[in-house]
């Protein structure tokens, strides 16, 4: 019996603030560590699969260049291959030359200037418009909460409920 | 000779007289049913029921005409000639009836005929009422739209050239796996079945009655259409990874795309409903959400079926073009034109008290799945826009989709840690603190397993952070309810939605983790010499050739760790020439081996080039998918008894009152 209540009261207590802050502290290194840990692309083969993944194939419906088995895409991961064991140091300069050889079509990530960055800049955008709509509406709710009953209101909770009504015998 | 060649011409006009038929009975349906609400005619109403039957029968009648065709190998008819072909086998000659554009939308008219009948009905004592004969005439007006397409535009019954006696068959693709009898017609089960929902929508705003009756008849219909298209969706990645040979489920192309945005919407609406039947509350947003979500599959499907958009699923046909376009543009007109119309009386009483509690998760979900959708179309039409005003090429590829879906991942799985926990009006920080605390342990755990075992990245750290964060809280909330009701603690809509929920953050597992460290090389075999790779080893056994009536390729036989023999093989299939990869899967709890062949294999050569990717955690897209079904299942079930918006729970908080409002918690 006092057993368990004990139990309880641990329970209670650990779930306090002082267990929330070592679990962020236990999140915290965790994350830390794992960032630092981290490197890019491990070897030469991952490297070319991450670099044609970022290239569309330039005969295919869509496809990129690490999807496609078309003999176009086949040549330019033989190229990216060969400027990944020279040790080309920037995957966007491979990028770049790529682009430069098959138009600005081979690309498959859109700049991010002029009108294409469109692309980038609208999500944000729509994001920032869906936020401040959700912060209006809350900010109205709350208005709407803080006044009391209009005749108005009553007359439209008593249609709401007549409709249902209706809408049960029916 | 002569007896074919009559059959053959049975074959079109037989195929046309039946779209005219279901083109007759979906008009005189939907006009009587409009002439029976006007002037209050109850016996015509009830009649209506036949003319469901009838566009029923006209619809299953012509897709049965074009089997018909195919399985007799009418060469008369332009579709035999286009998709047919003598060397199919019988499985993929079937299913070739959806391998291009005209038979698609046969497939898209059965499933919405089976709808059409199943609400004729399933609702038949009630079809005088205004608000399932309204229903009613939405879903006769579509069908009659899908009738005039298949009769026009994309008429499937055209005759072809004289003199043709041989088709190429479908493309390679879609003849040479079992899943392509599957995806498409559930795929479609799915897609069409938002219309159901839609109809009712559009009803309840003409008959004004736009109370929360309506939506509990149509959210099974709308939970069974989401469930379908999962499933569909699902198993488009499963199909993909089988035989498309660059070992992805998902490539962000515009025809998955399309698939997904009804999706989006379609999942943002089973969770804002629910504030609706609660709280009678988002009247209007409801409603505008089934309108995008149907409206959006009909964009989808002009999106990639008119041609104007380049993808390795898309049926290149110019002239539907235009109908769709107009149809979904009647669709928004008129849909906005009613909600604007009836805005007085979609002015909900009642308020939202505190973004902290379930409606405000609720919202906060919206909000995330209306963007992320908005963003997945904007990649999806971008270069479209940028083509008509600029007139220059342009690709947004799957690393734009990518990049944009991680922010929009990480917060999903954050609300879906939070919300189950938070009470309905308004919960306190002391209250979230006492119930996030195990889950969020859980979460704590599943960033440091990962880490230990020797997982590296933020991005993918925090996923699956908040993946066990989430589990966590959906696992409290199935423990709460079972330990309360015992098995019954699974069924119904707040528990079932948390299984669904467990099966998403699976997927959302798996899909991080294989796309984040998968690892991949080229090697080449020789007989009798093992390469390694990844920890494994590779031996090749021997290359071979082999011959079908339709096809010739080369099939390797690979050892895997000196175990059993897998098979990649390249099909080159007669009638088009071009190399189909077929990889090989040795298929693990932890880890997938996917062998594909690279060109320059030969039959009986020693050396052989081939590409081996080692994928984790692959399995458990289809386990958390599996998930995913069962829980829909169970939330269609009726758990405890529903609360109407106006009892007790929606009464509005007593000034002062101390009353533990945290005490409320299932839905």
């Amino acid at each position: 019996m006092s057993l368990s209540i004990n139990r309880r009261v641990l329970n209670k207590q650990l779930k306090r603030w002082p267990g929330w802050l070592v679990l962020a502290a236990v999140v915290v290194i965790a994350l830390a560590v794992a960032t630092v840990g981290s490197s890019g692309p491990l070897t030469d083969s991952d490297r070319i699969d991450s670099i044609s993944q970022r290239l569309a194939c330039p005969t295919c419906d869509g496809e990129s260049v690490y999807e496609s088995q078309a003999s176009a895409a086949r040549g330019i991961r033989q190229q990216i291959k060969r400027f990944v064991e020279q040790g080309t140091p920037s995957d966007d300069q491979i990028i770049q030359y790529i682009q430069n050889q098959f138009g600005a079509k081979t690309l498959l990530v859109p700049n991010a200037s002029g009108f294409d960055a469109l692309v980038w800049a609208l999500p944000a955008f729509a994001f920032v418009v869906a936020v401040a709509g959700l912060a209006v509406a809350f900010r109205r709710w709350k208005l709407v909460a803080d006044t009391v009953a209009t005749d108005d209101d009553r007359a439209l909770v008593q249609a709401a409920l007549n409709d249902q009504e209706r809408e049960h015998e029916s | 000779m002569f007896a074919v060649e009559v059959a053959a011409g049975i074959n079109a006009t037989l195929g046309h007289s039946v779209l005219l038929v279901g083109l007759v009975c979906a008009t005189f349906g939907a006009l009587a049913t409009v002439y029976g609400i006007r002037t209050n005619d109850n016996r015509l109403l009830r009649s209506t029921q036949r003319y469901a039957w009838g566009v029923c029968a006209a619809g299953v009648g012509a897709f049965a005409v074009m089997e018909r065709a195919l399985i007799q190998r009418d060469w008369s008819m332009k579709y035999v000639q286009q998709v047919g072909s003598a060397d199919t086998p019988f499985l993929f000659n079937i299913t070739a009836i959806w391998s291009a554009l005209e038979g698609s939308i046969l497939l898209w008219l059965v499933v919405l005929v089976g709808y059409t009948v199943v609400i004729a009905q399933r609702f038949r004592k009630r079809l005088a009422d205004p608000l399932v004969a309204w229903a009613l005439v939405v879903m006769f007006v579509v069908c009659m739209f899908f009738f005039l397409l298949a009769l026009g535009p994309a008429d499937a019954f055209q005759r072809g050239a004289l003199g043709v006696t041989s088709g190429p068959g479908p493309n390679p693709l879609l003849q040479n796996h079992i899943l392509v009898l599957f995806h498409p017609p559930i795929l479609y089960l799915g897609y069409v079945g938002m219309t159901v929902p839609f109809a009712f929508a559009i009803a309840a705003l003409i008959t004004g009655r736009v109370g929360e009756r309506w939506l509990s008849e149509t959210r099974r219909f709308a939970l069974f259409a989401w469930g379908f298209l999962t499933i569909g969706i699902i198993l488009g990645g499963w199909w993909s990874y089988e035989v498309l040979g660059w070992s992805g489920v998902w490539g962000w192309d515009p025809v998955e795309n399309a698939s997904l945005l009804p999706w989006l919407t379609g999942t943002a609406y089973i969770h804002s409903v629910l504030v609706q039947e609660r709280r009678g509350m988002l009247r209007v947003w409801n409603l505008t959400l089934l309108v995008a979500t149907f409206a959006l599959t009909i964009l989808g499907t002009f999106l990639t079926r008119s041609g104007v958009i380049q993808s390795v699923h898309a049926f290149s046909n110019g002239s539907v073009g235009p109908y769709l376009l107009s149809f979904f543009g009647l669709i928004v007109v008129v849909s906005l034109g009613l909600i604007a119309w009836r805005g007085d009386r979609l002015r909900s009483p009642g308020s939202i008290d505190s973004p902290l509690s379930r409606e405000g998760a609720f919202l906060a979900n919206n909000v995330v799945f209306t963007v992320f959708a908005f963003v997945v179309l904007l990649g999806t039409v971008f270069p479209l826009i940028v083509e008509a005003l600029q007139n220059r090429t342009i690709k947004v590829g799957a690393p734009y989709f990518e990049r944009l879906s991680i922010p929009f991942g990480i917060t999903l799985l954050f609300l879906m840690a939070v919300a189950p926990v938070l009470p309905w009006r308004k919960a306190s920080t002391e209250l979230l603190r006492e119930r996030l605390f195990w889950p969020a342990w859980g979460g704590a755990l599943t960033i440091v397993v990962p880490l230990l075992i020797g997982a590296r990245g933020l991005a993918p750290l925090l996923a699956f952070g908040l993946g066990g964060f989430a589990s966590g809280a959906a696992l409290r909330q199935l423990v709460l309810a079972t330990r309360r009701q015992g098995w019954r603690g699974l069924v119904g809509r707040a528990n079932g939605g948390m299984i669904v929920h467990i099966g998403v953050i699976v997927v959302a597992v798996a899909l991080v983790a294989s796309t984040t460290y998968t690892h991949s090389s080229r090697l080449i075999l020789e007989v009798g010499k093992p390469a390694s790779y990844g920890g494994h080893t590779f031996e090749l056994i021997e290359v071979q050739s082999f011959a079908t009536p339709r096809s010739n390729g080369i099939r390797a036989q690979i050892s895997i760790d000196g175990g059993q023999a897998y098979a990649p093989a390249i099909t080159k299939f007669t009638n088009f020439g071009s190399n189909i990869p077929t990889p090989s899967v040795r298929t693990g709890i932890l880890n997938d081996i996917y062998l594909t062949l690279e060109s320059g294999a030969k039959a009986g050569a020693t050396t052989l080039p081939m590409k081996v990717f080692i994928k984790p955690l692959i399995i458990w897209l289809w386990i958390g998918g599996a998930l995913m079904v069962f829980g829909t299942l169970l939330s269609a079930f009726p758990g405890t008894r529903r609360r109407l918006p106006t009892q007790p729970t929606s009464a509005p908080i007593p000034v002062g009152s101390d009353e533990p409002l945290a005490e409320i918690v299932d839905v």
